[in-house]
């Protein structure tokens, strides 16, 4: 759908969006804790964590709509915190799409040109365009209220994509459409912000948009940062046992150290982790051994979940499906490659899934270094 | 009223007493209307006498326009429902906009002294308002009759309901878009409570054209008097007990509000529903 190519011109090159620690405190709670990172000009950056993490917060504070408690946000050299929303250069999408319901689409997408006073000549060629790149031109006329979800969400992404600006905030943007068309806007999203070199900031709290859309993701988790890394990254090494509890379907199996005695693992380590399908029964090979209990199998075609007992803990193990009827009980192999370890705090220990993941790495280190 | 489902053959008393009742208030309500218009078309012989073929004519109008200045009194009226109707409009929207959508200090207790102004008779506030017209030198102005009502309570709450109707996230797009507080008022606000004004408006200007009590203490020449003060003069001295000319006069002065509210029926109780103001 999406159709013509247009780039921006360079001045806006190193306008990366640094967040210094900022602190968002309500009369009745505190909705962030001293936030630090710096989201990089041109990429796709996903804020991701459950619902009331304080995701919208933080967003409403980097377009201005509310004002940081403490903490600095500058966008290249300038500090905008300070600024008015209009003044900081950048544009926004919302979960409701917030389109003007008196105003047709035209107006709805020219709204901010108007504001500003652009002239006439330049708002047409300007509307013509990016009707025509967002499959909105035989829809001009109408009013938001004759228009479908997936429609309204255009015309929304299109008023953010005409006022040009560097920066472009969008809150949960595709929660109100159906799944198909979800999974359509995400590659249309992701198209258009790599067009147009856009530097987004994305809320979200499901997982798959993140992982699919993504250059970098910063899970947040009770107002503050928990990891900041690349879906690839991200799903290998989780930075803190949430992250690790959060990412992946099913997420990972994070098992209390004195359930697998035989293990190696550091002596301040007292959760492991595995991922479900890293588990493999038994056939051959090195790692640690246990029997387990068959509880329940979910059988999803592709895969199959099984729910198994070992002494003192429950794990997943994602199989093919086409792995016929289990026995009662498997043996299971945990290979070595494949474990996460934790600390009491939830924290990371030097794991030897390290050294699993090292072409991901490389590829990262390229590109955020 | 009633929601229950009954057999149609079932004597039902509840029913045909609330439609006698209604029948018999929209009568009571139209019978002076309808007096007014008999008497108004036809010669004053038959202000008592009903027979259907009575001649018809327009004298009386003729009559009742060039008895007294109607014309001066009609601007009069006009100028002062556009002023009231305007001043009122430009105030309530921005005091409405502030207690929407600002935090500020004293903003309760602002918001409690305007809903005080809805329960106080205007009728009270007579006295005290004579003496600051007199202080501020306005007795006797089109001015001094409407600044009173500027600051309309019921405006500034009716409006404050329905700007905080409007979804924040319209707000905050108007915003991230570039709009100033003013450029948001007006660019998202005021169209989208263009129902509640509409019936506001409506409300407002029927009110005016209609004030009586205040407007006769007020003003003393030709050239201030509304239609009201005007008609009740004519009616008292000019023309003794002649009804007929009296009637003509009083369909005169009212004549633009009917004709208006028929025109414009089925926008305004659409308005007044929209509004939530029945
Ligand atoms: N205007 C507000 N006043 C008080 N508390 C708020 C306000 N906005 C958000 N919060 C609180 O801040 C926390 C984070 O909210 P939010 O940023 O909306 O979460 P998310 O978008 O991640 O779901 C929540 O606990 C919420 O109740
Ligand atoms: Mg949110």
């Amino acid at each position: 759908m999406i159709r013509t190519q247009r780039t921006f011109p360079a001045d806006t090159t190193g306008a990366d969006l640094r967040l210094s620690g900022l602190c968002k405190t309500f009369a009745t709670s505190t909705a962030l804790h001293d936030i630090n990172v710096t989201l990089p000009q041109g990429q796709f950056s996903v804020l991701l964590g459950p619902s009331g993490c304080g995701k919208s917060t933080l967003l409403r504070l980097i377009a201005g709509l509310e004002n940081p408690t403490s903490g600095k946000i500058h966008l290249g050299d300038a500090r905008i915190d300070q600024l008015p929303p209009k003044a900081r250069n950048l544009s926004m999408v919302f979960q409701s799409y917030a389109l003007f319901p008196h105003l047709d689409v035209a107006e709805n997408i020219l709204f901010g040109l108007s504001v500003r006073g652009t002239p006439k000549a330049d708002r047409a060629a300007r509307l013509h365009k990016v009707a025509a790149m967002m499959g909105l031109s035989d829809l001009l006329a109408r009013k938001p209220a004759a228009l479908s979800g997936g429609q309204q969400q255009r015309v929304a992404l299109a008023r953010a994509v005409i006022s040009e600006r560097p920066v472009c905030l969008m809150d949960e943007p595709l929660s109100n459409l159906d799944a198909k068309l979800r999974a359509e806007m995400r590659v249309e999203i992701r198209a258009l912000q790599q067009r147009l070199g856009l530097t987004m900031v994305y809320v979200t709290h499901d997982q798959v948009e993140a992982m699919t859309m993504a250059d970098r993701i910063v899970v947040m988790h009770a107002g503050r940062i928990e990891q900041v890394a690349s879906p690839r990254d991200l799903y290998a090494q989780p930075a803190t046992m949430f992250v690790a509890g959060f990412i992946g379907t099913p997420p990972m199996n994070l098992i209390p150290r004195n359930a697998l005695p035989g293990l190696d693992a550091p002596a301040n380590a007292t959760t492991i982790g595995i991922r479900p399908e890293d588990v493999t029964p038994l056939e051959s090979g090195a790692g640690p051994q246990v029997t387990a209990r068959v509880m329940a199998v979910e059988y999803l075609g592709a895969d199959q979940l099984v729910t198994l007992a070992i002494e003192g803990a429950t794990l997943l193990l994602r199989l093919t499906g086409r792995a016929g009827a289990l026995p009662a009980t498997l043996d299971l192999r945990l290979p070595q490659l494949a474990l996460h370890f934790f600390d009491a705090a939830g924290h990371r220990l030097p794991s030897p899934s390290d050294l699993s993941h090292p072409q991901a790495q490389e590829h990262d280190n390229d590109q955020y270094a | 009223m009633t929601t229950h489902v009954r057999p149609h053959s079932a004597f039902q008393p509840d029913r045909l007493l609330f439609v006698i009742g209604a029948w018999l208030l929209a009568l009571i309500w139209i019978l002076p209307l309808a007096y007014a218009i008999w008497t108004a078309f036809h010669p004053s012989a038959y202000e008592t006498r009903f027979t259907l073929l009575a001649p018809l004519t327009l004298e009386n109008f003729q009559r009742a326009w060039n008895a007294a200045p109607f014309a001066r009194y009609f601007l009069n009226t006009i100028l002062l429902v556009t002023m009231v109707l305007t001043a009122q409009i430009v105030l309530c929207s921005l005091a409405a906009f502030a207690f929407a959508r600002f935090e500020f200090p004293g903003k309760n207790i602002l918001f409690a002294l305007v809903l005080i102004q809805l329960l106080v008779m205007p009728d009270v506030l007579l006295v005290r308002n004579y003496a600051t017209m007199r202080t501020l030198g306005l007795v006797d102005t089109i001015l001094a009759i409407g600044l009173p009502y500027f600051a309309s309570g019921f405006a500034i709450f009716l409006l404050r309901q329905t700007f905080k109707t409007i979804p924040r996230e319209l707000d905050d797009a108007a915003r991230v878009e570039g709009c100033s507080w003013l450029g948001l008022l007006w660019r998202v606000y005021i169209p989208l409570a263009r129902p509640t004004m509409l019936a506001f408006g409506l409300v407002s200007v029927s009110h005016h054209w209609n004030n009586f009590i205040w407007p006769l203490i007020i003003t003393s020449s030709v050239e201030t008097r509304p239609l009201t003060v005007g008609l009740s003069i004519f009616a008292t001295t000019d023309s003794g007990i002649e009804w007929s000319i009296i009637t003509a006069a009083t369909l005169i002065t009212s004549a633009p509000l009917l004709i208006g509210f028929l025109l414009f029926q089925r926008q305004f109780v659409q308005s007044f529903m929209r509004a939530g103001v029945k």
